[in-house]
């Protein structure tokens, strides 16, 4: 029962996510003084609002990467479901009704990347790029050039966090914890979660070990498919337009977040809280810099140096803990935990 | 949009001619910069005298021309460029027997792609195009080289929506750059509404596009001698919008949660301006009700942005002459190519600052644009 | 017998397939763009794709080595702007070059520290040092406006016409075979593939597998270093955020060789003939005129198609390999 209890404190301490959330408490620290309307609740409001994309794409994003798999799709995939469902609305058809069609659209295009990448063995790279273009390109063709609008409800703006419901919460924050709730319960206590890290660590032994390694995949970017279009369903309530270059970008954003909270793009690796904190880490950063007001041109700068020194916290807490935790471990118990790290082979 | 679409036309292309004088009286620019709108083009010559079109029909004797339109992206502002383009190449074609070839072609990416902009010219250059109508993200120098080996080979590059206007005009290689100046006629124009709103004092919040963008180097040129007339008006943050609207909206978000007590935002581009917009009712503040509230204005001219004009959600936008660009560009395009006439460097349109005092016939004028009955191309 | 045996081989080969698809796709075009096949024009765009031609080979190194450099497109930017900046400070050709490759070896160098040093994610680190990078020549270009030099010796550098091409295109080749060579017949090649195949098994070999990794990466900057300085010499302008999304296209373009993004497999010439394959589709659409919109569909098509069938070329090279074999085990007997 205390070695339990220890050890599960002792887990706690030793997550490399602290080093990060360390680094987003002292930034908030050092914002409070700085810019007191930092703290605000209006302004976490907005941060909670600006990072909701993100957070979406990169739980879509972390999910391809814990299978062994890569969906540079995502933002495009968004982008197509977002202008499926302004289109279906503006033909009439009830609000249920077009969110249906774009998560229909969404899974679809998240089923052809897995038959690419599974039935065809086209790498991921390329065949969730190929798609992506193709996505993104039909989108255009369709639209010709021209965004969609008018598709706008009350109700809409509820979906896309323009109204909000009691206080400060909003439908699409909502949807997003009960997502992660759902995604990271079904990572962590089911067999289909436990089965997409075996495959994402090693395809070979998840093989060998009769798993259906192809299937687990095709689930995999089915899933993505399926929460990039409820981003794209939020995302078209939250700018009510959808301009046929919605999704540009955003895929680098979700990797990006997917790995500062610790997913891997050799597989196996990866959480929701983690996706959480990275998005939320990318969405603080361009926050901060935008109420400090630092000089534009240097904001790519200070983005890309954020990158890294996310990456170094996360890293150097975890190299910290274990060096002090050596003595600890030897003497209270025997039991081997993963050796927090961030390393790539 | 009352009208049929022939009187709407008919009234509009009359009135082209008068707008064209407007703005060149509306242009006196500080600069004295060379801010000519096209004249007497054959269209709106010697009316319909049959001799005269007959003559010119001579001339044609049923060529194609064949015209190559490379916008830096594809949106909906280039859309209705390319729209009004149509119509004046019909008119030309029903005057005149003059057949089109138009092809468009834009980089996939963003504003930056600007190597696609310098392959597509270079393959229609190739290919023989007559004209060559480019809007690029790539700077003056960038496109020198190949402009050079265009006009070495006798292929007339045309640029549209362009800054020109920040370059040296005796080294640019092109026929004409048909547009607007960014500084007196946007971004100026912007500024001094703004002052003019809010009665000579005020806070305000600026949006930029992308750091290193030529249009916002030239908009803030204009911007910023607004601010130098009307000290009163204080720009309090300033933001990197990246031209498109979920970027302009957190940014404006961010620096409404700093500085709520804000009178003003300015968007440089309509998209951000829009995005600002929404940051007001997200942060449940009152948007400019003509005398209290946050004024917002951006500039471009979208049908969108008309929309939401008319909404109050937007207070004002400019409109930067995109109807005139497309006709004229084409009027150019004809004038240079078919008669072998010379036009001038800077073919600059009428903008204005649209708000719902004249937001009705703006609209209906894109409209009639947009509702282009022959379209070229794929 | 031999014949097949020998066909078998030959598409068996690794990059085979994407030399096929680059030779049917090249002449296709060649037959129905009357323009496509004219020496002009392929001077020209070949040139327009020294700057991704060069960084592909930067990053099918560090692929290869079982790392990623993502940072390539920004840093090619970024040195661009040092280096024509250098030039028209008035400092000579030479140190103008040597800036750009500086730029980019330096980046090489923090990437490779904080990669191997920190064993930090090389994905995210680069895209890291691309933003850096990114933003420093926004910050350049904002102070100076980089319009050009008067330096003829600096323009002659990628311009000069030489055996018909110019000399951009041929410092692009000989950096093409040099990486070639040395991924192939040297020890350091050896090294880093077996490096990119398993770090451990690697270092049980007694290979400095960190030293390795360091350098490709040093490798990959000055590359990106010199292809800047190529770019600049060509355009003799450079601007900010000219060269974002070449990453994507350097990546796809090693992937589409058959180079693989898990490491150790694959080669430089191979990921330069993706490369050029890429940039076929996208002339030869250009000069048909195909609208842009359907373009980005077909583009996309056309490589999944390529992959597949370099797939099925390679299964049918087993197939025939196997079939050859039996057929002489049972004449044997």
């Amino acid at each position: 029962m205390l070695h339990r209890a220890s050890g599960r404190a002792e887990r706690l301490i030793s997550d490399p996510l602290i080093g990060i959330l360390g680094l987003v408490l002292a930034a908030a620290v050092v914002m409070a003084f700085v810019q007191p309307t930092f703290l605000s609740l209006s302004n976490l409001t907005n941060i909670g609002g600006a990072m909701l994309a993100i957070a979406f794409l990169s739980i879509a994003m972390t999910v391809v990467l814990i299978a062994g798999g890569l969906d540079l799709s995502v933002g495009a995939v968004m982008a197509l479901s977002a202008g499926v469902a302004a289109a279906v609305i503006n033909n009439g058809v009830p609000l249920a009704g077009a969110f249906v069609a774009a998560l229909v659209v969404g899974t679809g295009v998240g089923a052809v990347n897995g038959f690419l990448v599974t039935r065809l063995e086209v790498p991921d790279f390329i065949a969730t790029l190929a798609v992506g273009g193709i996505t993104s390109g039909f989108l255009l063709y369709w639209t010709r050039g021209v965004p969609i609008l008018g598709y706008m409800t009350p109700a809409y703006e509820y979906v896309g966090g323009l109204r909000r419901l009691i206080g400060p919460i909003t439908v699409p924050m909502l949807v997003l914890i009960v997502l992660a709730l759902v995604t990271a319960t079904l990572l962590h206590r089911t067999t289909i979660g436990l089965r997409l890290y075996a495959v994402g660590s090693s395809a070979a032994a998840a093989r060998s070990a009769g798993l259906p390694v192809n299937r687990l995949k095709v689930y995999a970017y089915m899933f993505s498919g399926f929460v990039a279009a409820v981003a794209g369903i939020y995302l078209a309530g939250r700018t009510t337009t959808v301009p046929p270059s919605m999704g540009t970008g955003y895929e680098i954003s979700a990797i990006a977040a997917a790995v500062i909270g610790g997913a891997s793009l050799l597989g196996g690796k990866g959480r929701v809280l983690g996706a959480l904190v990275g998005a939320l880490l990318l969405t603080l950063t361009r926050n901060i810099i935008n109420l400090t007001g630092v000089e534009s041109s240097w904001q790519t700068v200070l983005t890309g140096a954020v990158l890294i020194g996310a990456l170094l916290a996360n890293h150097s807490w975890g190299d910290l803990v274990s060096l002090l935790r050596r003595p600890l471990r030897t003497a209270a118990h025997t039991e081997a935990y993963p050796e927090p790290t961030t390393r790539e082979g | 949009m009352t009208a049929s679409p022939a009187t709407t036309r008919r009234s509009l292309l009359g009135g082209a001619g008068l707008l064209a004088a407007a703005g060149l009286l509306a242009a006196c620019s500080p600069n004295g910069s060379d801010s000519t709108a096209s004249n007497a083009g054959p269209s709106q010559g010697p009316a319909s005298g049959a001799s005269y079109d007959d003559a010119v029909r001579s001339i044609v004797d049923g060529r194609e021309i064949k015209v190559g339109f490379t916008p830096p992206v594809l949106s909906e502002n280039f859309t209705q460029i390319e729209h009004a383009a149509f119509r004046k190449m019909q008119e030309l074609e029903e005057r005149f027997g003059c057949t089109w070839v138009w092809e468009r072609q834009s980089p996939v990416g963003d504003f930056s792609a600007v190597q696609g902009t310098l392959g597509i010219v270079q393959s229609w250059m190739a290919r023989g195009f007559d004209a060559i109508a480019v809007s690029t993200g790539a700077n003056f120098a960038t496109v020198q080289d190949l402009y050079r080996q265009a006009n070495a080979e006798g292929v007339k590059i045309y640029q549209f929506n362009q800054p020109a206007e920040l370059y040296p005009e005796e080294e640019l290689l092109t026929v004409t750059n048909v547009g607007y100046d960014n500084r007196w006629q946007s971004g100026y124009l912007a500024g001094t509404y703004i002052a003019e709103k809010l009665g000579g004092s005020g806070k305000i919040l600026q949006i930029w596009g992308p750091s290193g963008s030529d249009w916002t180097r030239a908009r803030k040129i204009g911007f910023d001698k607004a601010l130098a007339e009307n000290p009163g008006i204080e720009v309090v943050g300033e933001a990197d919008g990246g031209y498109v609207r979920d970027k302009g909206l957190q940014a404006a978000q961010d620096l409404l949660t700093r500085d709520p007590d804000i009178d003003a935002i300015y968007g440089e581009n309509e998209e951000m301006a829009l995005g600002a917009s929404q940051a007001i009712d997200a942060a449940g503040l009152k948007h400019w009700d003509g005398s209290d509230g946050i004024l917002t204005i951006g500039a471009d001219g979208l049908m969108s942005g008309y929309q939401k004009i008319r909404e109050k959600k937007l207070t004002a936008t400019v409109n930067i002459g995109g109807v005139d660009q497309g006709q004229n560009l084409i009027e150019a395009i004809f004038q240079t190519v078919v008669l072998g006439q010379t036009v001038t460097q800077f073919i600059n349109n009428p903008t204005q600052v649209v708000d719902l005092s004249n937001v009705a016939w703006h609209e209906a004028y894109t409209q009639w644009a947009l509702d282009a009955p022959k379209t070229y191309g794929s | 017998m031999m014949p097949g045996r020998r066909f078998s081989r030959l598409i068996g080969t690794d990059g085979a397939a994407i030399a096929i698809a680059l030779l049917l796709v090249g002449a296709l075009f060649a037959v129905t763009v009357p323009e496509f096949a004219a020496v002009g024009n392929l001077r020209y765009f070949v040139a327009e794709e020294v700057p991704i031609l060069v960084i592909t080979a930067a990053i099918a190194l560090t692929i290869i080595v079982g790392g990623i450099d993502l940072s390539v497109g920004a840093v090619l930017g970024l040195s661009a702007g040092v280096s024509l900046w250098t030039s028209m400070s008035g400092l000579g050709p030479v140190p103008s070059v040597l800036a750009g490759v500086g730029t980019g070896a330096l980046f090489g160098v923090v990437n490779g520290l904080i990669i191997v040093g920190l064993r930090l994610n090389d994905f995210i680190v680069t895209l890291g040092t691309l933003n850096v990078a990114a933003g420093l020549l926004v910050v350049l270009t904002g102070r100076i406006q980089l319009t050009g030099t008067d330096d003829d010796a600096y323009v002659a550098i990628a311009r000069t016409p030489l055996l018909g091409v110019t000399t951009g295109i041929l410092i692009a080749a000989a950096v093409a075979v040099l990486m070639h060579l040395l991924l192939r017949y040297t020890t350091f090649g050896r090294r880093v593939r077996a490096t990119g195949l398993g770090v451990e098994p690697a270092r049980v070999a007694g290979i400095d597998t960190g030293r390795v990794k360091f350098l490709c990466y040093v490798v990959s900057g000055s590359l990106a270093g010199l292809g800047g300085v190529l770019l600049a010499s060509r355009l003799n302008s450079v601007q900010a955020a000219m060269t974002s999304g070449y990453e994507l296209t350097a990546v796809a373009a090693a992937v589409l060789g058959g180079v693989s993004l898990a490491g150790g497999r694959g080669g430089i010439w191979q990921a330069v003939l993706g490369a050029l394959f890429l940039a076929t589709l996208r002339q030869g659409f250009r000069l048909l005129g195909v609208d842009p919109m359907i373009f980005a569909m077909i583009t996309g098509l056309c490589i999944i198609v390529g992959v597949v069938a370099d797939r099925s070329l390679r299964d049918l090279a087993n197939r025939l390999t196997l079939r050859d074999t039996r057929r002489s085990i049972g004449v044997a007997q």
